[in-house]
């Protein structure tokens, strides 16, 4: 009677260090994908934004990106190592050029290769009308490198995965 | 009076076990075959013109290379981003193969290429580059587009899903 108890007991504790580990990790992986829920909500700009709107979120910069983010793209001119400052510049300058924006993220695959490091692969979809009327859709495959620091989850990485080299 | 049994039967069957699980059956097989088969797309954009226009309906066949390798002139879908955006474009080199543009015409390994299915004439001009290995070069057959505009270039096999199926 007593084993039987004793056997029970362990599949119950195991059960649990399952779910726990299940639910921890889950919830790290949560904590990663609202980052990129809040990276769309910070690039994406509503008709007549309002500038105390548009200041609070360049502001919150600071909550997305870390002290120096590296970024790669196709276009030269756009690779490099940026600070914060730098980017909420460029940000807030790039940002002026459209009336409209919208960006939306897709077939988010997110892993967790050493600790306090997670990657991200997804697709971008960003669509917006510049000032002077221009359409804008652009559509590519990112890789982001994101990196526990405080205790939060910020881009150090981001790379537009160059499908195609001329 | 049989007939609009029968009629009725098949508008409105009972549901049996047998039907629940034959209807079930049906739904995974779809689920299946145009989900990772046989996956259905919408043409977006013109760079395939005129062999497949803008807003066309077509499948892509994912088992087109599961015997044999891509080869020049083939028609492919290159995943772009994701599982849902692809690329239609032909391919015009392989690996090993150099590549080159001389006032719209293409060359390969020197030899000027007959292309039918190129019908708008380019002018554009691309230095000679070497196909990497496990690689094939793509371009779309619209070539009216100034060369800086038109997305082509040397993509991994790897991202060669497959050809339309028609």
């Amino acid at each position: 009677m007593v084993k039987i108890k004793h056997i029970i007991i362990a599949i119950l504790v195991v059960i649990v260090g399952i779910w726990a580990a299940f639910y921890f990790s889950q919830n790290e992986e949560k904590r990663v994908r609202k980052q990129f829920d809040i990276l769309s909500e910070w690039v994406s700009k509503d008709p007549g934004e309002k500038a105390l709107t548009m200041a609070h979120k360049i502001r919150s910069a600071g909550d997305l990106f870390a002290e120096e983010c590296e970024i790669k793209a196709p276009i030269d001119s756009l690779s490099g190592s940026y600070t914060l400052e730098e980017i909420s510049s460029y940000a807030a300058q790039a940002r002026l050029q459209f009336s409209k924006l919208s960006l939306h993220f897709y077939d988010l695959d997110i892993e967790f290769p050493d600790e306090g490091r997670a990657t991200g692969l997804l697709t971008a979809n960003l669509t917006g009308r510049s000032t002077s009327g221009e359409r804008v859709d652009e559509t590519h495959e990112l890789q982001c490198v994101l990196k526990k620091i405080d205790n939060k989850w910020l881009f150090t990485n981001l790379e537009v995965v160059e499908v195609l080299k001329k | 009076m049989a007939v609009n049994k029968k009629i009725r039967q098949f508008l409105f069957p009972s549901l049996t076990p047998k039907f629940l699980i034959r209807a079930s059956l049906v739904a995974l097989s779809a689920y299946l075959f145009f989900g990772y088969i046989c996956i259905p797309i919408r043409i977006k954009g013109a760079s395939m013109e005129p062999t497949y226009r803008n807003g066309e309906v077509n499948f892509c066949w994912r088992l087109r290379y599961i015997r044999s390798e891509p080869e020049r002139f083939d028609v492919v879908m290159v995943r772009f981003a994701g599982n849902r955006v692809m690329l239609l474009k032909r391919i015009v080199a392989v690996a090993g193969e150099t590549v080159e543009f001389r006032d719209g015409q293409l060359f390969v390994d020197g030899k000027e290429i007959n292309e039918p299915y190129v019908r708008y004439p380019c002018n554009w001009n691309l230095l000679p580059r070497r196909v990497e290995r496990n690689c094939v070069y793509v371009v779309g057959d619209n070539r009216s587009t100034p060369i800086e505009n038109h997305v082509f270039g040397q993509t991994s096999l790897k991202r060669v899903i497959g050809g339309p199926l028609w």
